[in-house]
């Protein structure tokens, strides 16, 4: 955890008040560090001699604190990417200007149309797209519209590349096979007086630094195709999944994957619920299947990542990928989302009952008010313990003896409705009133499964951020403005 | 010695004393089994050519492909195998991480599938995990794949049944070691050895060896991973030990330089895991008055593993220092270089009114030249400039020269190295290429 948000974490009453007028469960935000998190993605553009912007994806967070926060970022450096009309308004709104913003993601008219009329770059997907975005611009009187294609197969790609080597991709549902990439060229030359093409793109879901950087190598090489046709690209933008490190010590997740492989085998006592496996079965004494968790130990993660891809050597021409980029005098778009908002904040739920579980009593079901969907912990394969803060302070801790196992259950009547199936050990069992706080959820999983079922409440979210004295003010989310003191102060 | 195949090679390798000088035990008897010295250089070759000897002498040469999960000494076995029955190899892995396996590979022909790294967000709907896809690929009617299944193969382990451990008893006189130390990887040759040595004497102790979870030993596996190996019973092993990259170096070093075996990485951490279990053990023997004998297996040579050792241990493979490369500039002649920097109005009038005119050197990789590039510039990329420079200058110094890189950085380095080796007229474009176009000055193309 780094500083603003472990001095945040030991400000209990604090995080308490909060709670207690706003509810459970409460999201936390603190604006300042996208920006520094976007800080560090341009230190290592600079380490590289690279330019180009940092797009914040803004499906990781619907925050308005966050996307305002980044409208005040350096504008040459920062901009966003919207992947639905409304996302699209809420970031023309928070202060981006057209030329800051990308359009990214399926796209209906409306959302086309918009993007294209502030002036917005717009990532395209296929040749359908865009064609329909030709037909906008030009059935409304548009200016010519910047586009980027974003590319996919390159795994199917056979190019210039090594021989006898294939290396295979998930597949994606999203971008132009490279394979298809001639009908592509052949409807921008169509429509030149409506678009222009500004770069090729590519997303790879994957954290694998191979296939990103022979991907990225291939999109040099086609843009010098480009350039060939007569067009004149200057971007690459390959995406985003830098990756965040949720667990700092690597031995530690090395001993609870190794003691979920034996608890999978029945070598130990089941480490989740039901002796849930985690996509890990026990076929006659030998472990099948893969486990389906995010890898939380990622020595190399976020703004680290992309300066390892881009030092690499790409495998045709044998350059770093950064020399590459440069020497080809292109920029580097980048639109990490998740490792953006790493450690921008926490979510916190009420413990509102604690029992025993009958047949095992060394463990036991806390409930909270939370349930699953709120931070979505098992959906994204994040597995983060919660930091108890305890009612009334620390210094009334000390009671109920040492380290316990217990199962968080949420708010919602389903036997289902687990905050996570994993076993958490909690340094002290906690009490009713006591808050737990899941530090950075609020950044990345909080908000894509969030829903009101059962009318139980759906986390507010406020941002936070720290006066000179040291002490901690707050707004709601919506309120937030990049300014030092948005509601007026007397000077 | 005389063959109709080399496949008659296989097997038969030699079991070595090692000098207990070396390791320092002084009760225990170590003896290397040298795997290495099998026809393809590992231990691999006994259970490649079990597994596939039965399809490949039937196969009707021509259109059929053997595939294996491997990126190392199975996969080089099966390659040569299939070569020599007319049959395609590929090797699908989870990412060859040993270059000079990959190429070698290659060399021998076979096609290589590397499967995709982790997803970064997780999708819990995601059916499309590729090893799934591959067994599906393999059992679909009419496919004409051998897929050996090492990992699940039991002719893995008859390999060395009826192989390996046989050999072992009939080199120490008609006895079963006391000790038998071996590296799980595919679990084939410690379970198949294990099996004949305890039906010889069931007294024999079996020492398994696993790399460090956060580790990268070639051909050996962590101890989450030897739980997906089928082959892999912890009923096999008296005890499972962890051996690090550093200690798997340090121990095949000291069997190249003291003991004259030229062994890889695996047969490294095999000798370092026996001398580290057997020192306790030797400590016990103390005055009891009897000698026990230890048998390790050295599954394969050293050569493949340079680039493994360069990034682990570059000193082991230290070079001789040659001139000094521009990379060497201090930061001191840099600012003295500055100076050299023309800009690039001046640049522009310095090329088309120079008497004489400068040689424009782009250090620009080849194919970011032929994209774009100064007219009448000539392109020596700068890792070649910098060993061109090492020894003397590439041009004469009656010419003067205008080095070009991206941004002016790295050129203006260079020049000031040129400077240093006495050439009177070398300047850098201050602001490289870059500035050239953002300046709107001409590039062409190619």
């Amino acid at each position: 955890m780094d500083p603003p948000l472990a001095s945040l974490l030991e400000d209990a009453p604090f995080l308490h008040s909060l709670a207690d007028a706003l509810g459970s469960p409460l999201n936390v935000l603190i604006p300042e560090v996208v920006a520094e998190n976007a800080e560090r993605f341009g230190a290592v553009y600079r380490r590289h001699h690279l330019s180009g912007r940092v797009y914040f994806a803004h499906k990781a967070n619907r925050s308005s604190a966050l996307v305002r926060r980044l409208a005040a970022c350096d504008p040459s450096a920062v901009g966003i990417d919207v992947a639905s009309l409304a996302e699209l308004r809420h970031a023309l709104g928070c202060g981006f200007t057209g030329d800051r913003v990308m359009a990214t993601g399926p796209k209906d008219p409306e959302f086309l149309w918009l993007a294209a009329r502030v002036g917005a770059t717009v990532n395209v997907d296929s040749v359908t797209e865009l064609e329909q975005l030709a037909a906008l611009v030009g059935a409304h009187g548009l200016g010519r519209t910047r586009v980027l294609v974003r590319l996919s197969g390159f795994e199917s790609d056979h190019g210039p590349a090594g021989a006898g080597t294939r290396v295979l991709s998930r597949r994606s549902r999203f971008g132009t096979p490279v394979a298809e990439r001639e009908a592509m060229w052949a409807a921008l030359e169509r429509h030149a007086d409506s678009v222009e093409l500004v770069g090729l793109a590519y997303h790879l879901d994957t954290i694998g630094l191979e296939e990103k950087g022979r991907a990225l190598e291939r999109c040099v090489l086609l843009m010098d195709e480009c350039r060939a046709r007569g067009f004149a690209p200057r971007v690459v933008d390959i995406g985003g999944g830098f990756g965040v490190g949720y667990v700092e010590d690597a031995g530690e997740w090395e001993r609870w994957t190794t003691a979920l492989s034996e608890a999978v085998l029945g070598l130990r006592p089941p480490l989740t619920w039901r002796g849930h496996g985690y996509g890990l079965r026990n076929d006659n004494g030998t472990v099948r299947g893969a486990a389906a968790l995010y890898p939380a130990h990622r020595p190399l993660a976020g703004p680290g990542y992309l300066d390892e891809l881009l030092s690499r050597r790409s495998p045709v021409l044998g350059r770093a990928s950064a020399t590459l980029l440069l020497e080809h005098l292109h920029d580097l778009y980048v639109e990490p989302g998740r490792a953006l908002v790493d450690q921008c904040g926490l979510s916190l739920a009420r413990v509102l009952e604690v029992r025993p579980l009958g047949d095992d009593p060394g463990r036991y079901l806390v409930r909270v008010g939370m349930n699953a969907a709120d931070v979505s912990l098992e959906e994204h394969g994040v597995l983060v313990d919660p930091v108890t803060l305890p009612r009334g302070g620390p210094r009334h801790e000390a009671a109920d003896g040492g380290p316990v196992g217990v199962h968080l259950v949420g708010n919602l009547c389903l036997e289902a409705d687990l905050i996570t199936r994993r076993l958490v050990f909690l340094p002290h069992l906690p009490r009713v009133g006591d808050l737990l706080a899941f530090v950075n959820t609020a950044g990345y999983v909080m908000d894509f499964h969030a829903h009101h079922a059962q009318r139980q409440p759906s986390a507010r979210t406020v941002a936070v951020s720290r006066e000179a004295g040291g002490t901690w003010r707050w707004c709601p989310d919506e309120n937030y403005w990049p300014l030092t003191h948005p509601q007026g102060r007397p000077s | 010695m005389r063959y109709d195949s080399i496949t008659e090679a296989i097997g038969n390798t030699p079991l070595v004393r090692i000098d207990p000088s070396v390791h320092g035990l002084r009760h225990i008897d170590l003896y290397a089994k040298l795997e290495m010295l099998n026809p393809f250089g590992s231990v691999k070759d006994r259970p490649a050519w079990h597994m596939a000897r039965p399809y490949l002498e039937d196969a009707a040469s021509g259109d059929g492909t053997v595939v294996e999960l491997s990126s190392g000494n199975t996969a080089k076995a099966l390659a040569l195998l299939a070569g020599m029955h007319g049959l395609k190899f590929k090797s699908v892995t989870n990412r060859m991480r040993v270059p000079e396996i990959k190429d070698l590979l290659l060399l021998l022909g076979a096609e290589i599938e590397e499967l995709p790294g982790q997803s970064e967000c997780l999708d819990p709907t995601d059916t499309d995990d590729p090893l799934t896809r591959f067994h599906q690929a393999l059992s679909e009617p009419g496919s004409a794949h051998l897929h050996t299944d090492q990992y699940f193969n039991p002719r893995n382990v008859e390999a060395h049944a009826t192989g390996t451990g046989p050999e072992i008893i009939k080199d120490l006189d008609g006895r079963a070691p006391d000790w038998f130390v071996a590296c799980v990887g595919t679990a084939g040759s410690s379970t198949g050895v294990a099996r004949v040595l305890r039906e010889h004497d069931g007294d024999v102790r079996v020492l398994g060896l696993v790399a460090d979870k956060s580790d990268f030993i070639p051909g050996i596996r962590t101890i989450d991973e030897v739980h997906q190996v089928g082959l892999f019973d912890p009923a096999t092993y008296d005890s499972l030990a962890a051996v690090t990259s550093q200690q798997a170096i340090d121990g095949m070093i000291t069997l190249i330089r003291r003991c004259g075996l030229l062994s890889g990485p695996t047969g490294g951490a095999a000798y370092h895991g026996a001398v580290r279990h057997l020192a306790s053990v030797d400590a016990e023997l103390d005055g009891a008055g009897r000698r026990r004998t230890a048998v390790f297996i050295v599954c394969d040579r050293a050569e493949s593993y340079l680039s493994y050792v360069r990034q682990r241990r570059p000193e082991l493979l230290g070079r001789p220092r040659r001139g000094r490369s521009p990379s060497e500039v201090g930061d001191e002649a840099i600012r003295a270089a500055k100076a050299r920097a023309v800009d690039v109005d001046d640049a522009r009038r310095w090329i088309a009114e120079g008497e004489p005119r400068p040689l424009v050197v782009d250090l620009r990789g080849p194919h970011a030249y032929a994209a774009l590039h100064i007219e009448g510039s000539i392109n020596i990329v700068d890792e070649l400039f910098a060993e061109l420079v090492r020894d003397g200058l590439p041009f004469s110094k009656r010419t003067p020269v205008l080095l070009a890189c991206p941004v002016g950085e790295k050129s203006l380095r260079y020049a000031a190295s040129l400077a240093r080796s006495g050439h009177p007229d070398v300047r850098s474009l201050a602001g490289g290429i870059v500035a050239w176009r953002d300046a709107g000055a001409p590039l062409v193309r190619e």
